[in-house]
Parts: structure tokens; sequence; C-alpha cells
């Protein structure tokens, strides 16, 4: 009763790298080319090997635009620049470059802001300030630029402002969506968009079919500047509750809700969060969250925009550290609470939705290779990685909240075997999640590197969930092979714990 | 019986649609499709065997051509009774007056019928025994004289690797009778894909085998060597057919012996291999590539009380296992489970095992694994269902997830680790609300649509009979809770009541549930020659 493993090494690059790096090859300038508040920039950087934990990929390299920003910084998203070894801006109308730094990365707002080694690159350049006053109705111009520097413009009209899910699935922020026929140039990312010479947005995401285009709006970059400015980038407040409309009257009944229909079913609290400090259960109602009430599809009346869903009032509209008062409906009883907002970092999740910049955590031991698991590890399978990878840890990923309320620790999995004297007849294992290891319970990496320096009887005794459910290495034999293991495959260190 | 999820590559060469054979009339002017054209081409490609012209004698006494009208159940409106269908298959006479066949032949089937060479009379038959485990079945006519001028068949043993055989039935590409030749290829464990999770040993032929040819013998030095019944389909793999061998139509001829098919037997338990030398020397094993280890033992299964993880087998009815799992079984090295295979239900096995560095032995009383069932297709049975509120509730099996192709993720996890996780224990069945007639008291439930049905008032719900029985009280409400952090499904019996009538109008659903597995109808008892 045996499942064939399915061997799918997706390696395939998910970015879309622009490879060909023109110089602008200028003619004699008859008019002076316009001046305008974008720069080009150009990124290279490697993004780690996940399924070879111990070195990066090929380099690949980026060109886009970025947005002038008073104070001698650019404003760009952050798909650009994760993962980044090196950024340089571009003047466009010279092509004079200079390096810059990261400033600041927020990789689930999905803007960064870059700040060039000497400050005086961008004199003369007039910045952007941003605007906050986008509404549906409103057209937008999408400003690029052609190899000469001149600037292309493309009109487009925004159809909606709703919440939308971001590149990095964690909860929903603000975003405009637009109709718009825009042919790109040479930068694939960071379009900027602008109404009235002011930033009105940045451009999330183009779908050329549907002419469709997604814009990461003012009040999120702003939002995302003021808190830029801040001592230490906390981000933006994490909702830390799911909840579910309340349309329908027989679920009304049931919570008790006897009035008028309005606010929002509350399904799981997030673990360990201040919103469990706050008090808020499971099968409370949320009717407002200040002086903002919430109608029976979780919309609010925003001043703006008219309805949208109340998560705005807690990501565009506040900040960690803020206290909103939420007003839920339990059993029929109207009570306030207190809530402390707080931005929830990767470090909480059982299995973390992401880890850009900073390298994979691995350990292996005679050939068994282990790791965290974690989104990104489960990105490696491409595009599809939601079908792709392997469906277990796919599961574990999606229902991590359900599956581990306690949610305190991690998932450590055996990723592959490399064959090696110490692992015959183990080659074939793979994703398989450990339990135990010389009988200590595993739920972190650092666990493990602690349990197998304690061996049995001088073996090492792996317990998996999945078959062969135990596994056992001979500890002397696992110390003696290391270095040729080392040296056979190439691998620079054994191992890297956080 | 090793068990394996669904394979898409293999097709059962059921029986040939009676649309395909319409295409292809053999009296028609139109060429015949390039494929079912019996001449040169092939020939000339295949050396033409040597041996005498009709090594085995003259099958058309012995085969029958079966002509099936078949109702396959709509597993998306189960009320229903089902898309009729016709097909064509093969059989021949064996003693006793019996025709064997495909189980996939006769499946599902409403009406049969017998017809045989050099006679124009349509005889119609009935199903005696069917084992869609192994894809055999049998069937036989009561007219009074059809038996008389028939020739059965004996059985033979496998054939040899490369010898020649010959394949007998009635493919697309023309009416009479058609005889492929081929060689034996390959004998090993195929998954049956008619189940489409039972694993037996099946021989692949190089004899083209086509639609049509399901159920006819294969021949060799005048006896079954075989029952031609799956292959590739040509886009996958060509000149790869299979046939199930005689170990395996001897097993269930003498299965029915007692008037009654048991099905296979396993025990219900996962193992894995022992090559590693620090884990042999962990576990105090000699060095003598014996044993395998215990990784899964299956709650249900008849190893749950005497086997666990991490004992090692050392021995099976005494036959040393080899650390990678295989037996000497005559003469042959064939994987474990084959000595369990060849076993019937209530036959005891006796396992020597190695736990905590002693050894001890077990016997073991075999039986069938039912978790294992939803795992695969069944025929023959109306799906079960409940309709409540307008709200479709279905119990989760490969048939479900055929005719819903969820991409669900919790649902998917619920029916690929239904056994390996023990998810049977909790919920031995697995309730799907599947579908939605929209009606004023369901409008605000679509969401709810693929949830699994885990609480109702706080009541486990584990089966489709206490699904039923619960919606049968008349509780304030019900508060249906599904598995996972949602929001319940709250429901007023009394709304529903006066909802009941005009949702069973509407939607024409004729009953509003099945709870029996029950076979839909038995084929026509009177043997009556058309």
């Amino acid at each position: 009763m045996r499942r064939t493993a399915i061997i799918a090494f997706g390696l395939l690059a998910t970015c879309t790298c622009v490879v060909a790096k023109k110089e602008p090859a200028l003619p004699a300038a008859t008019t002076k080319p316009k001046v305008v508040s974008l720069v080009r920039v150009n990124v290279t950087g490697q993004s780690y090997d996940y399924f070879r934990p111990w070195q990066k990929r090929a380099p690949f390299s980026k060109r886009a635009l970025g947005a002038v920003l008073p104070q001698g910084r650019v404003l760009v998203t952050a798909d650009l620049v994760a993962n980044q070894n090196y950024v340089e801006l571009e003047r466009a109308e010279s092509g004079e470059k200079i390096a810059a730094n990261v400033q600041v990365i927020d990789y689930e707002a999905n803007l960064a802001l870059l700040e060039p080694v000497d400050k005086k690159f961008l004199d003369g350049i007039t910045p952007l300030e941003v605007g906050l006053d986008t509404v549906v109705g409103d057209r937008l111009a999408a400003w690029q630029l052609e190899q000469t520097g001149a600037l292309v413009v493309t009109e487009g009209l925004v159809t909606s402002v709703q919440m939308m899910h971001y590149p990095i699935e964690i909860g929903q922020f603000l975003a405009y969506r637009m109709s718009i026929s825009m042919q790109y140039r040479d930068n694939s990312y960071t379009v900027p968009l602008v109404k009235n010479n002011k930033l009105a947005g940045l451009l999330l995401r183009y779908d050329s079919r549907s002419q469709v285009l997604d814009v990461i709006p003012g009040p999120i970059i702003m939002h995302f500047l003021k808190e830029a400015g801040s001592e230490q980038y906390r981000g933006f407040p994490s909702i830390g509750f799911s909840f579910f409309p309340t349309r329908d009257p027989q679920l009304r009944s049931f919570a008790g809700q006897t009035g008028k229909p309005a606010g929002v079913y509350v399904t799981s609290v997030d673990p360990n969060t201040s919103t469990v400090k706050a008090g808020l259960q499971v099968g409370d109602i949320v009717t407002a969250i200040g002086n903002n009430e919430i109608d029976q599809n979780g919309n609010y009346v925003d001043p703006l925009y008219g309805k949208i869903e109340f998560t705005n009032l807690l990501t565009a509209h506040a900040y960690p550290g803020d206290s909103v008062t939420v007003h839920v409906q339990r059993n029929g009883k109207p009570m306030q609470l207190n809530l402390t907002l707080e931005h929830r970092s990767t470090k909480d999740y059982v299995v973390p939705p992401y880890n850009l910049d900073q390298p994979p955590s691995y350990y292996v031991l005679g050939g068994m290779i282990f790791q965290e698991l974690s989104r990104q590890y489960l990105k490696e399978w491409g595009a599809n990685w939601v079908k792709d990878a392997p469906q277990r840890f796919v599961y574990l990923d999606r229902f991590q909240s359900e599956l581990f309320p306690e949610g305190n620790h991690k998932i450590v999995i055996v990723s592959q075997v490399l064959p090696t004297n110490a692992t015959v007849g183990y080659e074939e294992l793979m994703y398989l999640t450990v339990t135990k290891v010389n009988g200590k319970e595993i739920k972190s990496l650092a666990d493990l590197a602690a349990a197998v320096k304690q061996p049995i009887d001088g073996f090492i005794k792996i317990e998996t969930e999945e078959d062969p459910k135990q596994i056992e290495l001979d500890a002397a034999e696992v110390e003696a092979e290391a270095p040729k293991l080392q040296q056979n495959y190439g691998i620079s260190s054994l191992q890297r714990l956080d | 019986m090793k068990r394996y999820y669904l394979s898409i590559l293999l097709v059962a060469f059921c029986i040939a649609r009676i649309q395909a054979q319409q295409s292809t009339p053999p009296s028609s002017s139109a060429p015949p499709k390039p494929f079912a054209k019996p001449s040169e081409p092939a020939q000339a490609i295949v050396p033409v065997p040597v041996g005498p012209t009709r090594p085995n004698g003259k099958i058309q006494n012995s085969l029958v051509r079966i002509t099936v009208t078949e109702q396959e159940p709509d597993y998306r409106a189960p009320w229903n009774s089902g898309a009729i269908g016709r097909g064509v298959g093969a059989g021949f006479v064996i003693d006793g007056n019996r025709i064997m066949t495909n189980a996939h032949v006769v499946s599902n089937s409403r009406y049969l019928t017998v017809e045989r060479d050099g006679d124009p009379n349509k005889y119609s038959a009935k199903v005696l025994f069917v084992a869609h485990d192994c894809d055999l079945a049998l069937i036989t006519v009561s007219a009074p004289n059809f038996f008389k001028n028939m020739t059965p068949l004996h059985l033979g043993g496998i054939p040899e690797l490369e010898s020649v055989v010959s394949a007998y039935g009635y493919p697309i590409g023309g009416e009479r009778m058609s005889v492929t030749t081929g060689i034996v290829s390959r004998i090993d464990f195929q998954l049956y894909t008619h189940s489409s999770i039972d694993q037996h040993l099946a021989v692949q032929i190089s004899a083209q085998i086509n639609p049509g040819n399901s159920g006819g013998p294969v021949m060799q030095n005048a006896k079954v060597v075989g029952v031609a019944f799956q292959g590739y389909s040509g886009d996958v793999a060509q000149g790869v057919a299979y046939m199930i061998p005689t170990p395996v139509i001897r097993r269930f001829l003498k299965d029915i012996e007692d008037g009654h098919y048991d099905r296979y037997v396993d025990l219900g338990m996962t193992y894995s291999k022992l090559q590693n030398p620090a884990q042999r020397r962990f576990l105090g094993l000699k060095d003598d590539d014996r044993g395998i280890l215990v990784s899964t033992v299956v709650a249900a299964g008849p190893c749950a009380k005497s086997i666990r993880t991490g004992d090692v087998l050392l021995a099976i009815d005494g036959r040393p296992i080899a650390s990678d799992g295989n037996v000497e079984l005559d003469g042959d090295r064939v994987e474990m489970p084959e000595v369990v295979e060849r076993k019937f239900k209530g036959d005891t096995v006796k396992l020597d095992i190695w736990r905590d560095k002693q050894s001890m032995s077990v016997k073991i009383e075999l039986t069938t694994v039912w978790p294992f069932l939803i795992q695969g297709h069944s025929y023959d049975v109306r799906p079960r269902y409940v309709v409540y509120a307008g709200l479709l509730f279905q119990p989760l099996n490969l048939d479900l997830i055929d005719a819903y192709q969820p991409n669900d993720l919790r649902i998917r996890h619920f029916f690929d680790y239904f056994v390996n996780e023990q998810i049977y224990l909790e919920h031995p069945e697995v309730i799907l609300l599947t579908n939605i007639l929209p009606d004023s008291i369901n409008t605000y439930l679509t969401p709810y649509r693929g949830g699994i049905v885990d609480e109702i008032n706080g009541k486990k719900i584990r089966t489709l009979d206490e699904l039923a029985k619960t919606f049968a009280e008349t509780p304030e409400r019900f508060v249906i809770k599904m598995v996972g952090d949602g929001p319940p499904l709250v429901l007023d019996p009394k709304q529903v009541e006066a909802a009941r009538e005009r949702i069973m109008k509407r939607y024409n659903v004729i009953a509003e549930q099945n709870l029996e597995e029950q076979p839909i109808a038995t084929p026509p008892e009177d043997q009556k020659k058309i």
C-alpha cells in the first residue's frame, strides 16, 4: 500500500525578468526633454533556493520606474526590490546612474522606499505629492517612459474602489480598479498613476487581456509613508479575526440579534493576538468600529467611497498601537470592546506566509534535509503551487489557524533525502513532517538541532507523522560522513538556524 | 491487496459504445477507421506467429457477444434513475452453464442479451455473480437449449513471457468475432481501473485489444489464460493491453462457491522497507536482509489488535519476508501482500513479528478493510443522499468526486487521507453539502456549499443515517456546524416543512432521501428468448 511519490520540482522562475537593458541612445536633442518626477530603477537580485536552501538562485534583473517623493526618496513596489542584491537609480533624461538603498519595505502592502546614496542625485526633479482624493469615475494617467526618456501618458478610468488581496495574501487592502488600455514599456514594475500632478497610486497588477489594472492607492501609500517616518516600521494593523456576513436571518436569529440587521458574525479569532485579549469571541456580531456602523454585508459608509468593507477602517485608517472601540452584540446584548491594534508578524504564524530578503533556515543530517514549512517553500512549485505542491503541506498551510490553534510553533519537515552511506534505503523519502527526534517533541528547527545532539545508544531516532513513521541514523556515522556529504553535494554549510 | 489512488491513464476497455458502432457500421461504404481495420498493415509489422492455424479450436462455440443496456447513477441528481446507455462486450462459456465476462461489462446493467455465432436469436441473460474489485462477473442464460451446443472452455495457467496468445472478442470494426494475437509482454501487479483502487496480478499482452474485447478470453493451447479487460488509450501508449490471469479468475470462482462473493481481504496496514543498516541495528535485527517495518495499522483492519506501528514483520505463513517486502511464492519472488491476496474472508494468516527485540507470532483473521471502499468506484447501487431544505447532503466517495470534481482542499484532504489519517473513526461517512436547490429558505446559504457536516445541535454526525434521523426531529432550530472555522448553518424546521413540497415539486425531486445501498433493479428474471 504505497503511494508513488510525485517528484515535481518546479524550477520555473516566477518572475518576469526584463533582460533587455539597452542604454537609451539619445539623439541630439533639439528640444529639451520634459523633466518628469520619475527615475528608472534597475534591480539585480537573487532569490533563495528552497530546494537547495544553502544556495541562492541565479541572479535576475528587473527594470522599472520609481516615483520621486519629497526628501529625496523614491517609491517603488516591494515586488520589485524583494531579494535584491543591488539597486540603482537612473535619471531618465540623462542616463546618469547611482546606487540606492532600500530604506523601508512592506511586503504585505507591496511598497518600498529607496534612497540614493547621494541625495543630490535627485536634484532638479520635482517630487510628487501623494493624492488621496481619487474616487470612482476619476481618470488617472499611467506614467511611463520612452527609451528616450520622454513621458508616455495613458489615461484610464477608475471603475471601482474595493478591498483586494495583494500579492502576499495576508488580509485585504484598499485598491482602485481601473479600465485602461496600456502598453508596457521596458518597465514591468511600478508604474505610477497620476491625477492632477499628484501620485494617485502605483500599479499593483495589470491584465492586458481584460485591460484591468489594479492600483495600490494613495491612502495606502500615505499610511506607509507616515509609518516609515516613525522610529521603527511596524506595518499595517492586522484584523485579528475572521468574519461572515449576517445576511441570513436564521444566522442573525441564532446569534441573538433581534433589531435591525447589522454587523458581521465572528467565525474565528486569531490565537495569541490583541483581539483575543480584547475579549472578542466566536459568535459575536461586530456592529461598529468606532463611530462607523457596519451593515450586514460587512460594509461601512466611507465619506469618500461610499460603501466599502469595514476592514479598511483597521488598515488604511489605523496604526499599530491605536486603540479602537469595537461594538459587538453577544447573544443579543450590546457590548463594547477596546481593541489595541497590532501588526501580526510572520514569526507569529505556524506556516509563515512569506520570507523574503532572508535566507531560509535548514538542517542537513546525514543527507536528510530538514526545513521549516513555509509558504515561500510551497511557492517554489510555481504559480500553480496550490495544486502542484505536496497537497498535505498546502492543506497544513491553508488551515493552519484551525489545525494549530495554540499557534506557537513551526512545522519541521523532511524536504528530501540525499543518498549517502548513512541514508541508504531512505533515498525515496520526502515531504514528511517530523514529530519527535530522540523522543523529544520538535516544534522548531532549533528543537531539532538540539535534539539530534542527544542520540539514544548511538542512534538518532526521527519520528514522522507520515509513513515510515520512524527513521534511524547512526550518530557516529552521520558525523564521520559529514565532510564527504558537504563536498560531494557542494553544500557550503550543513545548517542555518535563525 | 494493494490500494492505489485513481489513475487516469488506464481505461477499462469497456464495452464498445453503441454510438461508436453507429459511426462505423459494418455495411457502411465509409472506410473504417484505420485502427479498426483488421488487415495487412498490423500484420506487416508483427510477424505472424508460427503454429497451427487454429491452435485454440473453434472458439465460436464458446464465445458470446453480450449487449448490455446500463443505467449509470447520477450523483448530481441522485433521485433520478440516470442516463441509459448501451454497449457490447464479450464473454465465454465455462462449466456449469455459466458465462464469464468482465464486471465492467455488466455493471449497472438493466437488461442483458447474449448472442452466439450462427444463431439469429438474442437470449436474455442475468448476472449470477459480480466481483467489482477484480473486474470479473458470471452471467447465465436460462433458455433451455442455449448451452447445448456450446463448448465450455477450461482454464490454463500463467503463460510464459514471450509466448503467443490470442484474444477473442467483439471489438469495434465489425459485427462478428475478431481474433488478434500477440505475446506475453509482462507479468506484474496492476491497478484494476474498474474499481480504480484494487491492485492485483495482471498480464500485459501485445495483442490488440479494443473496446468490445472486454470479457473475451485470451487463449493459449486451447486453454483460457486470461480475460481481456483494460489497456491504455491510444494517445497514451500503444500495444499495451492487459488481461486478468487465471489465479485471479480461479480465486473468484472459489470465492463464489458458497453462493456469495466476499471481496478481497486485506491486512489493513502499510509497511516500509528495512534496507538501512543503522535502522536494522537500532531495531536489533540481524544483518540477514529480512523483515519489513510496520508503518500504519488501520484501526478498522484485522491487524489493529495484534500489530502495531514499529513492529517488524519477519515472515508470513512461514515464508521469510525480505527487507524489500518480497516473499517467495511458487518459485517466484512476489510482494508480501500476494500471500494475503490468495486468501479468503475468514482465512487466517500467521505473522512472525519482531517487537522490542523479541520475536513472537500472531494469527490474523482476514477481512475486508471497509474504509478503503470509499476510495473506489461502486456499481449497481443507488447513490445515497438526503435532501433537506433544498440542501443536498451526500457521503464522500470516489463517484462523488468524479461527479463534482471539487477543488476544495479540505474535501480532497478528507478523501485522500480518509484511511491514512484514520478520519473514518470520527466520520465513518464524510457528509458533504454538495448542492443547494435554490428556494427562499436557503437563499443565503450558498457560501456553505462544499462544507462537511460536523455536528448538528452539538451532536456529532457520523453517518448519513444519523443525519436523516436528526432531520426527522423537530427542535426549535437546527444549528449545523461544518468542519473548520466557519459560521454555523442555521435552519428553522417549521419553515423547512412549509417549503418541502414546493422544493420537491419545483426540482422534480422524486424522493427526499435514499439511505440504502440497495441494488437498483435485478435484471429480468424471465429468461424468455426475444
